[in-house]
């Protein structure tokens, strides 16, 4: 039989916590954003109708604005943000050109069923300057994709329809099952919102993009109930140290 | 909408296949399903040009040759005499009416009506009505059929208060409320302008006489109105998205010439009412601007080919937009119209580069809070915002989900408090969670915005063996975080149980803090933990109860302590959820070593049996016992 001397206890095993997968997720993807020169820059979740819809060129017609898809608060005063592009308005108010911006955060619209939450996340940026073109958009979304989902992923860009942005498109990635998902939308700035923010549309062009966190992080993640992630269940939040 | 592939292609020189059209349509960017034959299309709202053949044949004359041989009735028209006046004109700018009689009422179609209604799986109504809904298949044009012979007194188109129960053709009774859009006869309304016609004046399967009504409506005063009365109407999601305002004669004329097809026309007429020009929009010629929109170098000529096919027209270096393209007003657009035709795929990509950011200080304080509290042990949550509780500075949502979500929360300990309770419900004995969030509240009628960050533990301090026997209080944690983050405060508190309705004892402490209150000192954390390189997958989690164990090993052979440790952490059941070790405990006297690991079983599918328990635990203690100088006290 053998005796050591000094007897070491076993290895004291300290429990670690873990972030939220979607905060995880919104951060990797800023701070890809953010070493690509991309500032942050941060905005309120209520907002007015003139920041999170007028400015950014949708109508007073569009569905959007309706009582059924977004949230008022105090009698139609304010409303809850239903992206995080007011934030963008907000920055291209305040700075001059050329600028860089991306602002992430939580979004509310009128839906609650099994893949649609009354609250969500979304990463957007934008980015303006002289001669600002759809190629270069290309380019910084396939950097975007390859830094999420590898360089060997197959993405296709297909025209779309966003009111903030002209020419517009959807971005879809190739699962490994043969499905097309998409996974943003993006597209030039339209000039009538640089206007509103006094921006000369004839000497700046801008791009801009936008990615819902949740379907990102439920492809990455293999996640097929977007609920699971408001739980709250230690079991769940478990897995992601 | 539902297109048949056989109904396009009948008019494409080429014949291209059913693939190549939805590759055409794709890069044109109309979303669509494949099922069997026919094209389930998802239009962008700004594309209501598109919701008909002529529409999306319109568009793929980009790729193809179209046969443009549809008929149209050619000659004169009569004027129609009609008692109609139009009372909302800015709502209303355009409308056309044609009467029509006929000798027979046919039974059968042949040919391409045919088609439509066996191809599409659509229910015959009645002759004229039948027809009507072809005609906007084909044309994207609405129009509704009056039985001519029940229009009995003045037609007015009025916009106006109503409170009164409307019959739809549908057989479906609606109550109407507030403004709509409305056709009247006699006072009463017979028609819900742009969404629905009304039973009592509806074509029959006896009617020989129709009045044809072709409207152009404003969106905005159509928006909303089907959803508002639950009507899912084709009329509707096309004159939401606009119509062609200047083809009231022609669609009117291709309806003239497919019911002369089927039956003899004894007398027809037309009138067309024009109360504002919708004037043409026109861009200058610019492919300079094209080309830097896009970031690509075409000549004029193929940039002006490209609109040409698309029905746009160039004179005097202006391009002029065609009516049926409500959307297209600035060079943005053009370009859009160039990119979909030269294929946003096929656009090369061109170097990015953007100067370096910054980032903002709260930010960084932020997340050297949370990563000093995942060192702690502390998970993070995000909750909604939604509650039912309404203190006085609560912020009210106008248009709740239900009653439940009434409010904005004041506070963040009330959702971690809830949230806490899900995971004892679950047994979970030791949960430590944080969260932090912008908090909305009501000061002096002004919205106040203030970032918190909110905290709450209960239960065992943690699972190893010197956290196991000690339970979290307020003691316990300010120690922690006056250890961890010295100089910053943490006010603990003790939260009240009484409401949990749960029969745990624990205490449960909790504290809520302005991210505005912590000092730039918190920067100086050297946090432990690193968010982790890589995405994992996840697993399905079990909401099946727990059972566990615990199992007590005396090693007389210090040496013998790791073999048994990296046998028992290390071992793997499906079943077994978790392991730990739980108790240390070296006896000097005796030289002894005791060790206590904690076994944690679960199923994914179904609960979990004590003889399942038992045989695992079995396996592993006849494993143990291999072991030499390893007992196991009590064991027989």
């Amino acid at each position: 039989m053998s005796f050591n001397k000094d007897i070491l206890p076993p290895e004291l095993i300290k429990d670690r916590g873990s972030l939220h997968p979607i905060n995880h997720m919104k951060d990797s993807i800023m701070s890809l954003l953010v070493s690509f020169g991309f500032e942050v820059v941060d905005g309120p979740e209520i907002e007015t109708e003139e920041f999170n819809f007028d400015m950014l060129n949708i109508k007073k017609t569009h569905p959007a604005r309706q009582m059924h898809d977004t949230f008022y608060v105090e009698e139609k005063l304010n409303l809850l943000r239903t992206h995080t592009s007011p934030v963008q308005i907000r920055g291209m108010l305040e700075k001059k050109p050329p600028l860089a911006f991306i602002s992430g955060g939580k979004v509310y619209r009128k839906d609650d069923d099994a893949t649609h939450l009354p609250m969500f996340h979304q990463v957007e940026g934008i980015f303006v300057d002289e001669n600002v073109s759809f190629a270069q958009l290309k380019d910084l979304i396939y950097k975007i994709i390859y830094s999420l989902f590898g360089d060997s992923v197959e993405l296709r860009f297909r025209p779309s329809y966003f009111p903030f942005t002209e020419p517009s498109a959807e971005v879809d990635i190739l699962s490994k099952e043969g499905k097309w998902l998409e996974i943003l939308g993006c597209g030039l700035v339209n000039p009538i919102v640089l206007e509103n923010c006094n921006i000369d549309s004839n000497k700046y062009s801008g791009l801009a993009f936008g990615l819902g966190i949740e379907r990102i992080a439920m492809l990455k993640h293999g996640i097929t109930d977007i609920r699971e992630f408001y739980k709250s269940n230690l079991d769940f939040l478990n897995q992601f140290k | 909408m539902k297109i048949a592939y056989s109904h396009l292609v009948s008019h494409i020189q080429e014949s291209p296949t059913l693939e190549m059209v939805s590759d055409s349509l794709f890069q044109l960017g109309h979303e669509h399903e494949v099922e069997g034959n026919i094209f389930n299309m998802e239009f962008t709202p700004n594309r209501g040009d598109c919701l008909s053949i002529n529409g999306l044949l319109r568009d793929l004359s980009v790729f193809y040759t179209i046969n443009h041989d549809q008929k149209f009735y050619t000659d004169e028209l009569d004027n129609l005499q009609i008692d109609f006046e139009n009372l909302s004109q800015d709502i209303c700018p355009q409308i056309s009416f044609l009467k029509l009689e006929i000798d027979n009422i046919p039974h059968t179609y042949k040919g391409y009506l045919n088609d439509y209604f066996i191809d599409l799986n659509i229910n015959k109504n009645n002759f004229f009505t039948d027809i009507s809904n072809y005609i906007s298949y084909e044309t994207g044009q609405p129009t509704h059929c009056y039985d001519a012979n029940k229009i009995n007194g003045k037609l007015i188109f009025q916009e106006l208060n109503t409170d009164q129960e409307f019959e739809t053709l549908l057989d479906k009774k609606i109550n109407l409320t507030d403004k709509n859009s409305v056709f009247l006869l006699n006072n009463e309304v017979i028609n819900l302008a742009g969404v629905v016609g009304g039973k009592r004046t509806s074509c029959s399967s006896k009617t020989k006489t129709v009045l044809v009504e072709c409207a152009f409506f404003k969106p905005e005063k159509i928006i909303g109105k089907s959803i508002k009365y639950d009507i899912q109407s084709e009329a509707s999601h096309k004159f939401e998205r606009s119509v062609d305002p200047a083809c009231h004669e022609s669609v009117m004329r291709r309806f003239i010439n497919l019911v002369s097809e089927y039956s003899n026309i004894k007398k027809m007429s037309f009138v067309s009412y024009k109360y504002e020009d919708i004037a043409a929009h026109k861009i200058p010629v610019n492919v300079n601007k094209i080309n830097q929109i896009i970031g690509i170098n075409i000549s004029e000529d193929e940039y002006l080919s490209y609109l040409l096919k698309l029905g746009f027209t160039i004179d005097n270096s202006l391009i002029t937009v065609p009516s049926f393209r409500s959307d297209i007003e600035t060079q943005n657009d053009l370009a859009e119209e160039v990119a979909r035709a030269i294929g946003y795929n096929n656009i090369p990509k061109k170097e990015l580069s953007i100067p370096k950011g910054k980032i903002s200080n709260n930010y960084d304080i932020e997340n050297k809070l949370r990563y000093f509290l995942l060192d702690q042990g502390f998970y993070e949550v995000i909750n909604s915002p939604f509650v039912n509780s309404s203190p006085d500075v609560s912020i009210r949502v106008d248009n709740p989900l239900d009653s439940n979500r009434e409010y904005l929360r004041t506070n963040i300990i009330n959702s971690l408090l809830d949230n806490l309770i899900f995971n004892e419900r679950r047994q979970k004995d030791s949960i430590k969670l944080f969260e932090i969030s912008d908090i909305y509240t009501l000061k002096d009628n002004q919205i106040e915005r203030i970032r918190r960050l909110s905290i709450i533990a209960s239960g065992r301090a943690g699972h190893n063996y010197e956290d196991f026997s000690k339970k979290i209080n307020i003691k316990y944690l300010t120690k922690l975080f006056k250890e961890g983050l010295p100089g910053e405060n943490f006010d603990f508190q003790i939260l009240d149980r009484n409401s949990t309705k749960t029969k745990i004892k624990n205490e449960i402490i909790g504290c809520e803090v302005d991210i505005s209150n912590f000092s730039t000192e918190v920067l100086n954390y050297k946090e432990i933990s690193k968010s982790p390189d890589n995405f994992i997958q996840y697993c399905p989690i079990s909401e099946l109860p727990y059972s566990h164990r615990d199992l007590s090993f005396s090693i007389k052979d210090h040496t013998k302590c790791k073999p048994l440790e990296k046998f028992i952490l290390e071992y793997d059941d499906e079943l077994l959820k978790k392991v730990f070790l739980f108790d240390y405990f070296y006896n000097e006297k005796n030289a002894e070593i005791k060790i206590g690991f904690r076994f944690i079983f679960q199923s994914i599918d179904k609960t979990i049996t004590e003889t399942q328990v038992n045989n695992i635990m079995s396996v592993i203690i006849d494993k143990a016992k291999k072991l030499d100088d390893i007992s196991i006290p009590g064991l027989i």
